[in-house]
């Protein structure tokens, strides 16, 4: 084991896959001798030379579009975009091309890419530079959603997104980069689609994601200790494939369901756990369902208007309490 | 004024001080290099914002210290009032000041209904919710009030409140109150007939006593009449399957398996009917063993949805107690229902080879009501002698082997 | 009835250009057979559409035939062609078959993609169709990629990319040529300009007057226009594009001046055009251009009216056998979303 910080993390996975696999290509804007404007990819031009990892110009779609044809005709690419903000300036690639041409070939072409991205708030970017837009990607059918929350995680996640034949697109969140945690030495490779109980408990479900994770951990010592409740957090890390089995599961356990989501509150991912959790597990609840998010506005700047906007340990447990009997 | 550690990059949260060029005591210009700083692997140089004299340094150089700390304190002229500079700012979470005006989290209204567990453990075990105090917001009853109210259990079923002099007022429980509905909607539905059949129980008492002690051995509880009674009401529907039906408006639905509930009572505090399904399938044995297997449950509180429902025909038994007949109330959708008293010996006329003689005979009444929209009289009663035909001579030994 | 003097003036014209021929008789076939293949095919297309047999959307490509032909004769057998929604006629000059086409225009399930795909998206990996792209400009950038994987594998492999005088305006435009010129890679951008954007003259909405060509210079390309109606023309430009894409110098941008003689999509007729300017442009027809071509190459007249029939008839058999094909099943419905052919998103 080593402790690594979650952008030594990315590099380590990314060295781990170029060195396996010779098909893996990574391009970007500043990612090779700027070793990435978060410092996620250094050391990888010095290590595997300008053919495998290239500076784009400023140019999203042809990034992504570049992306495409290369993993259609053998490659296995990885393709950075910037600020997953910026999904919206190639989102035709992502959702229109890449998501579907699987399907509207019937099967003939096979796009077996990874899409990188720094995404959500905490950073003080302001609101074009700090979305959490992984439930864009969750709504359209055809793309594998990761978001991990940890470097542990961070590391075999992506390696396993490489590996998968299949477009993943990769959430990592700005704010979490520089957070430590246990790496095992050798090789290692998660599985995409499996969700992680950190902690367990019996009286309610948090379901939580990326920079919102550790906030639940943090949240639900609090109320174990302030207020006897025996709360369990669930990292999600895979909205697709989703692991909803292990979501109900605890559901049945607990009988009380919160969600604790970055995205603004119309249709982030807890909605879509919510109606799966309403339909299929209706007669195990003690009570509604509960989603602490974001509320329906673009992020402001200000230190304290962005802690206070987005969900924070605070709002958390103040929540649960009103809301958990 | 305050020399305080940079952030020197995006997401960048800590930097070390790496060289000092500049002492305590030591004159600076504003613009001057002053100290060098090292994140990852950038080093930096920091230039002094102003112009004065170093007063204290605070972080020596090779440690690491999260952004915003401050590192030294440069009198430039402004000492005084920078002395008590603020801490370090560091990113800490807001108190809950802001609540947003967005009806969310915190607005839900407060009530007292049942959630979908609680309804669902209720029902499974035939518990009323007034049973169960509740201990969740505005007193619900939570489900860990259900799961340890089971596991406790007994308890008052209902309450009894004295009202003064010596009257007592006693509120109806959930279950009295449903069954006091079931009761009064069945004879408006129906035309109840009462239609009686007096059994001789000679030769089923006969079968019970030379197999009473190797059956309560092997089965470990008593053989009873009610098998053989629920045995011939199976064969005897399979010649009147009108009796084994339903209204249903201007139809009878006539169903392909006599699905026989056998109404048991729970020490007074109500009445549960364990539904035996298929019973026409089932030997005398395979009966006994299901009547006394949903009797236990059914006092214990074990039955499930399925176990109470679905029933084609119901049997009442009454007889342990000794009455002489009852007049009992469909269990609506049903066309009938089967009442069973006391068996008493009696003396009546047996017709033997010599004649008619007076004897002694187990004689027990077997009363049906019957819903005269669906069954005539004719119909009734001729099922009733078909039963009564069955418990007198069939060859219960050799089905009981 | 030809006279005397016109025949010696064929003759003479003939026998020089043949002393000449750079391009041959083997090769002129195959574009005459390109041609008139496709003609038919889009012909007969249109056809099912009036009889309410093709269904959704379809953009034909009559009259443009000879940019498709023109550069598909001039491919290996393992480049890659990109093109747009208009793309029938490429995926056919690759060797996709005909039944497979018209299938999935009909929606059935000998269609070339089982009938989830659509006219828009008619491919056929094994031929080296890498898709047709309905959304203008996207599928330039890929195209790029295709080329960025040949160069990185080390194959000879060339990426060729189709698209309209309308596409050289929108962004992904500029992005992809921009990138292979950077990154020096082997793709050729071929513009079908056939004047028209849509329904507007392109000349109302384009900054400079030739859409591609004048903006080569801005990647660093060189300006290349071509007559679009002259296969051998197409030709060997196309073979120079690949010369200099196989030989590592990069990019190419080539802008092939044609003309559609139906609309935009079927269900425009087109009536926005200028009557004079249609009537010129079919004066133009490639296909009776090019039979000419070959008699003038000395190719009889016989072998050119067999080359006619077995197509005809190939396309009558196709039409029939789709026709009778059956509509995909419902079974189809939820497959193929992932690599592994399934489609769920959950356990």
């Amino acid at each position: 084991m080593a402790e690594l910080t979650y952008r030594e993390a990315i590099a380590a996975a990314i060295a781990q896959e170029m060195t396996r696999d010779e098909r893996v290509v990574f391009l970007g804007e500043d990612i090779a001798g700027a070793g990435g404007v978060f410092k996620t990819t250094v050391g990888l031009l010095d290590k595997f030379g300008a053919e495998r990892v290239r500076n784009t110009p400023i140019s999203e779609q042809a990034i992504l579009g570049a992306a495409m044809g290369a993993a259609m005709t053998g490659l296995r690419p990885i393709a950075e975009i910037m600020f997953s903000d910026f999904f919206a300036v190639c989102w035709d690639i992502i959702a229109n091309e890449i998501a579907k041409v699987r399907y509207m070939t019937n099967g003939q072409i096979t796009v077996p890419l990874v899409v990188r991205t720094a995404n959500g708030g905490g950073s003080r970017f302001g609101a074009q530079h700090s979305q959490s837009v992984e439930n864009w990607a969750m709504a359209v059918p055809g793309l594998k959603v990761v978001a991990p929350s940890n470097p542990a995680d961070a590391f075999g996640l992506l390696a396993a997104a490489i590996r998968d034949p299949d477009p993943v697109i990769f959430f990592e969140h700005k704010s979490l980069y520089a957070t430590k945690g246990e790496v095992p030495d050798d090789e290692h490779v998660d599985i995409i689609g499996t969700a992680k109980v950190l902690r367990d408990g019996t009286d309610v479900t948090i379901l939580a994601l990326a920079a919102m994770v550790p906030k639940a951990l943090e949240a639900a010592e609090r109320l174990a200790l302030e207020d006897g409740l025996s709360a369990m957090v669930v990292d999600v890390r895979s909205l697709v494939p989703l692991d909803t089995q292990t979501i109900l599961a605890t559901v049945q356990k607990t009988g009380r369901l919160v969600t604790v989501e970055e995205n603004p509150r119309l249709c982030g991912w807890g909605a879509e756990i919510a109606s799966i959790v309403a339909d299929e597990c209706f007669h195990d609840l003690d009570g509604p369902i509960v989603r602490i998010t974001t509320p329906h506005i673009p992020l402001p700047s200000a230190d304290n208007l962005e802690d206070a906007t987005l969900p924070n340990v605070e709002r958390i447990v103040a929540t649960i309490r009103a809301r958990i009997d | 004024m305050d020399v305080v550690m940079p952030q020197l990059g995006e997401t960048v949260a800590e930097g070390t001080v790496m060289v000092w060029h500049k002492k305590v005591g030591e004159q600076v210009e504003a613009d001057e290099l002053l100290f060098e700083v090292g994140t990852d692997k950038v080093e930096t140089e920091i230039p002094s914002v102003v112009s004065g004299i170093m007063v204290e340094i605070f972080v020596a150089e090779g440690e690491t210290v999260d952004v915003g700390t401050r590192l030294a304190i440069i009198d430039d002229g402004n000492l005084v009032t920078n002395r008590s500079a603020p801490k370090a700012i560091k990113n800490k979470t807001a108190k809950v000041a802001f609540v947003s005006a967005e009806r969310m989290e915190n607005s839900a209204p407060r009530d007292k209904s049942l959630s979908p567990v609680v309804r669902k453990l209720l029902s499974e075990h035939g518990i009323d919710a007034s049973e169960i105090s509740g201990s969740g917001d505005s007193q619900r009853v939570t489900r860990r009030d259900v799961m340890s109210y089971l596991e406790t259990r007994g308890g008052d079923v209902s309450q009894i409140v004295s009202a003064g002099d010596l009257t007592q007022v006693i509120p109806f429980s959930r279950h009295r109150r449903l069954t006091a509905e079931h009761m009064v909607r069945s004879k408006a539905t129906s035309a109840h007939v009462l239609q009686a059949v007096e059994v001789d129980f000679y030769h089923v008492d006969k079968a019970r006593d030379v197999k009473q002690i190797s059956w309560q051995a092997k089965e470990g509880f008593t053989l009873t009449y009610l098998p053989f009674i629920a045995k011939a009401v199976c064969q005897a529907m399979s010649e009147f399957p009108h009796l084994n039906s339903h209204v249903d408006g201007d139809s009878l639905v006539v169903h392909a398996n006599v699905h026989l509930a056998i109404a048991v009572d729970l020490n007074f505090e109500g009445l549960l009917t364990p539904v035996i399904h298929n019973a026409n399938l089932k030997t005398i044995t395979e009966l006994a063993r299901s009547i006394h297997d949903m009797a236990t449950r059914a006092r214990d509180r074990k039955l499930g949805p399925d176990d109470l429902s679905g029933a084609s025909y119901t049997l009442s038994n009454s007889g342990s107690f000794g009455t002489l007949i009852t007049a009992p109330i469909i269990s609506q959708p049903q066309v009938a229902i089967l009442s069973i008293d006391g068996v008493t010996k009696k003396p009546v006329v047996v017709t033997g080879a010599n004649g008619d003689e007076i004897g002694i005979r187990p004689i027990g009444i077997l009363a049906q009501s019957f819903d005269h929209r669906a069954i005539d009289g004719a119909y009734s009663a001729a099922f009733l002698r078909k039963i009564k035909a069955i418990l007198e001579t069939q060859d219960w030994l050799a089905e009981l082997t | 009835m030809v006279s005397s003097s016109k025949k010696k003036h064929a003759t003479a014209l003939t026998s020089e250009i043949r002393a000449n021929d750079d391009i041959g008789e083997k090769v002129r076939l195959a574009l005459f057979r390109s041609q008139y293949e496709i003609r038919q095919l889009e012909k007969r297309a249109y056809d099912m559409f009036l009889q309410n047999m093709v269904k959704g959307t379809s953009h034909l490509a009559i009259g443009q035939e000879a940019i498709a032909a023109g550069f598909a004769v001039a491919m290996h057998a393992d480049d890659y062609t990109y093109c747009t929604y208009r793309g029938h006629a490429h995926t056919l000059a690759r060797g996709a078959s005909m039944l497979g086409i018209l299938g999935e225009l009909m929606g059935r399930e000998c269609g070339l993609l089982g009938g989830k795909g659509g006219s828009m998206h008619l491919t056929s990996v094994e031929h080296g169709a890498m898709g047709s792209y309905a959304i203008i400009g996207s599928h330039l950038t890929i195209a790029v990629g295709a080329a960025w994987s040949a160069k990185y594998r080390g194959t000879d492999q060339v990426a060729v990319c189709f698209f309209g005088d309308g596409t050289t305006n929108i962004g992904a435009f500029h992005e992809a040529i921009n990138l292979a010129a950077v990154w020096k890679l082997p793709v050729v951008f071929v513009c079908e300009n056939n004047l028209y954007m849509e329904y507007t003259p392109i000349g109302d909405v384009t900054a400079v007057e030739h859409p591609a060509a004048d903006r080569a210079s801005a990647y660093g390309l060189e300006s290349i226009i071509v007559d679009g109606n002259d296969a051998d023309a197409v030709y060997r430009v196309a073979q120079t594009a690949f010369a200099r894409a196989r030989g590592g110098e990069g990019p190419s941008l080539i802008e092939a001046k044609t003309y559609r003689h139906g609309g935009h999509s079927r269900a425009d007729p087109g009536t926005y055009r200028p009557k004079e300017e249609v009537e010129a442009w079919l004066k133009r027809d490639p296909i009776p251009m090019y039979r000419q071509r070959l008699i003038d190459f000395g190719i009889v007249e016989e072998v050119i009216d067999t080359i006619q029939a077995d197509i005809d008839n190939a396309v009558d058999q196709a039409t029939e056998v789709a026709k009778a094909s059956p509509a995909p099943s419902l079974d189809v419905i939820e497959t193929d979303v992932w690599a592994d052919g399934s489609s769920s998103w959950r356990n």
